[in-house]
Order: C-alpha cells, then structure tokens, then sequence
C-alpha cells in the first residue's frame, strides 16, 4: 500500500496544533496538518489538542453528527495501527497515540451529556470553577428514599408480605417519577444545547456573561441528573425481580 | 482498582451509621453531595456544652463515601466544636489511603463536617436568642 492512500483530505488546510512545529522525521516545517507534506511521515497529535477541533467541528452542542462520524472514520484509517506493522517504533507509537486521543475524542462529543460536559470543563478551565447551589430539596427527597430501599432490602420476602408489597409499588412509583424528571432535565439540557451555539464563539463581557449564565445553567441540570440517575438506578436494581440489590461499592 | 483494608473494613464495618431526628437540642445536620459522582452524605453531630458527644451518618455512594463519612463520625467525637473545624480531609485521605481519584470523597466528608457544624451553631444562636428573649432580665 502506497503512504498515500490513507491520508485524509489533504485538499483542505487545517490550523491544527500539532505537538511539534517540525516534522519529527525530516525536520521540515509542518503546516497544521496529520502527515508531514515533504516526508508524508504521521505526525502526533498535541495533547493538548481539544476534541472539537481534532474532528474537525465547531465548538456547538447540537453538533452536526454525520460530520462526525465521517471525520472519525477518515482520521481512524489514516491512523489505524494496522496500516504502521511494518513501520518503525516511532511511528507505531504515533499511530497508537493518535488513535486512542481519536476515539476518546469521538465517544466523548457522540454522547449528548458527556459532550456537554466536556464543553463546560474546556470553557470554564476546570468544572470545579462552576459552583452551583446544592439541592437541598432533592437531597431530603434522595435520603427519604434511601430509607425506604433500606427497610425493603432487608425484608425478605416470605415474611412481612403486605409491608413488602407496599414498599415494593411506593418504590416503583417512585422510580417513574423520577425517570419522567430525569427525562425532563434532558429536554431542558437540550434548550440550553440551542442557547449556546446561538452565541458568538468570541464577544465582549455581554457574549461573555451571557455564555457563563448557559454553562452554570447547563452544570447546574448536569448535577441534578447525575443525582436523579443514581436514585434511579438504586431503585430500578432493588424492585427488579432478579435479586442482586444492584449496590456497587465499586464505581 | 483496589481499595485500602481501611476502606473495606469501614464499609463492611461502618461505625456509627443511622440518624438523629434534625429538631432535637443540640443536633447539627450536614446534608451535601458531590454533582460529579452523584454520591449524597448525611452527617449529624449531637453536641452537650461545646463537646460532641454522638455523630452519626448515612452516606449512599461509593465504598471510599462511606468510610470518609464513617471514619469522621469517629474522629468527631469527643472533641469541641472548634476543634471539629479543624479535620482536614486530607488527613482522612492519608488514614485511608484513599488514590487520586477518590480524594473527592473525603473533601466530600470534610464539607459535611462544615454543613453539620453550621447548622448546630445556626441553631444555637437562634435558640440562645429565644432564651433570652424568654427570660427578662
């Protein structure tokens, strides 16, 4: 196979920032693209490189998802380590490097939530730096039940039958509720989704202000959620007819 | 990724889990959670004359959640209020030799001892100002 064949559409010039101004193979300059364009080497990607940029798409949140997979898929072949078996170590290194940044790149901007909160943790520096009030309403409602899991945990069934049904269709009712408003903060998540890529990319304090109230909004949802969902899923292992109380210690 | 014997033995052994009711005199109640895990922590601190005599917890998250929260239960008591402001948690992370990525839940820990201690105080000054109220001079 020819070095050509797998690179992407060099056609197009990218402003990439790339680990190196220089090829790390014949030292010529590199002008922002994947593979060098004296010596056709792959180069590696800096790792600083943000996902957006590296598949090529702006840094909106109702992204253009045909775009994506198709980036993905060029740039996977272009650096795919079965086409560097029989290169040397440096490049199968690269081809290795390159293709792991890729994918974390392309699972990451592919799922809604997971993109939103990249976004908010390359806008705000660290997520840390958005405090958003805790949910004390929520917390008393969490906590409440939790106790209610904890009794119905420990009746097994054969004894207390009638207590145990009751807790059993509470709990299921519960679970409705609260995958009904988990649904609702999606839908809301997705509104914000449209504030933000109706904002200009650069703008004066107003742009500015205006984009931290969309991110706090948008971390403040995110927290919510991620609460609603462990409830969720406590609620759905516990009532689910299989047996294992679904507690993980591990995660 | 494993945990510490410290960790395992809190979580299969807890100390001092269960509550107190919220309005009893002298109880201080800390409710937080940390929004990255999803993880909630009760902590509740039962105070007789700037001492806390009982502290209790409930914590609904993972294996290093619970012993943060359990082993600060022990570490409460006995000592006065001021000297409970004091618990840092990296000293918890040291005791259980929590990874990186589970320091989290000890500054998870140490907010819960903070919240709980607020809210004792909080009431004690409400309940002081009742008192003298109740009681002309």
């Amino acid at each position: 196979m020819s070095e050509h064949t797998h690179q992407p559409d060099s056609g197009r010039s990218r402003d990439l920032p790339m680990a190196r101004s220089m090829c790390w193979h014949c030292q010529s300059e590199m002008t922002g693209e994947y593979f060098c364009g004296r010596c056709v080497k792959v180069q590696p990607l800096s790792k600083e490189l943000d996902y957006f940029t590296c598949l090529n798409l702006p840094r909106k949140l109702n992204l253009d998802e045909q775009a994506l997979e198709e980036t993905f898929y060029a740039l996977s072949r272009s650096f795919h380590p079965d086409y560097y078996a029989t290169k040397d170590e440096g490049e199968k290194a690269i081809s290795l490097g390159n293709t792991a940044l890729l994918n974390t790149a392309y699972r990451t901007l592919k799922d809604p939530v997971q993109r939103a909160e990249y976004l908010i943790r390359l806008e705000a520096g660290s997520a840390k730096d958005i405090r958003t009030s805790p949910p004390a309403d929520l917390f008393d409602e969490i906590l409440e039940l939790q106790e209610d899991l904890e009794e119905f945990r420990s009746l097994s069934a054969g004894e207390s039958d009638a207590r145990r049904q009751e807790l059993l269709e509470k709990l299921q009712a519960e679970r409705q509720a609260l995958e009904a408003r988990k649904a609702q903060m999606e839908s809301r998540l997705r509104e914000q989704f449209g504030r933000w890529d109706a904002l200009p990319a650069d703008g004066d304090v107003t742009v500015q202000a205006q984009k931290d109230a969309v991110l706090t909004g948008m971390q403040e949802i995110l927290s919510n959620r991620t609460y609603v969902k462990n409830i969720v899923n406590d609620l759905v292992a516990a009532t689910s007819p299989t047996g294992d109380d679904g507690r993980n210690i591990w995660h | 990724m494993a945990y510490s014997e410290k960790v395992i033995d809190h979580y299969n052994n807890p100390r001092n889990m269960g509550s107190f009711k919220k309005d009893e005199e002298g109880v201080g109640t800390g409710i937080v959670g940390a929004p990255e895990c999803g993880d909630v922590m009760k902590l509740q601190i039962k105070v007789e004359e700037d001492t806390i005599v009982d502290a209790k917890f409930k914590t609904f998250g993972c294996g290093s959640a619970i012993a943060s929260s359990s082993l600060a239960t022990e570490w409460l008591k006995g000592k006065t209020v001021d000297e409970a402001g004091q618990i840092k948690n990296t000293e918890i992370v040291q005791e259980l030799n929590l990874p990186p990525v589970k320091i989290h839940c000890s500054v998870l820990a140490e907010d819960a001892i903070k919240a709980a201690l607020n809210d004792y105080k909080k009431k004690a000054d409400t309940e002081g100002e009742t008192e003298e109220a109740a009681t002309p001079a």
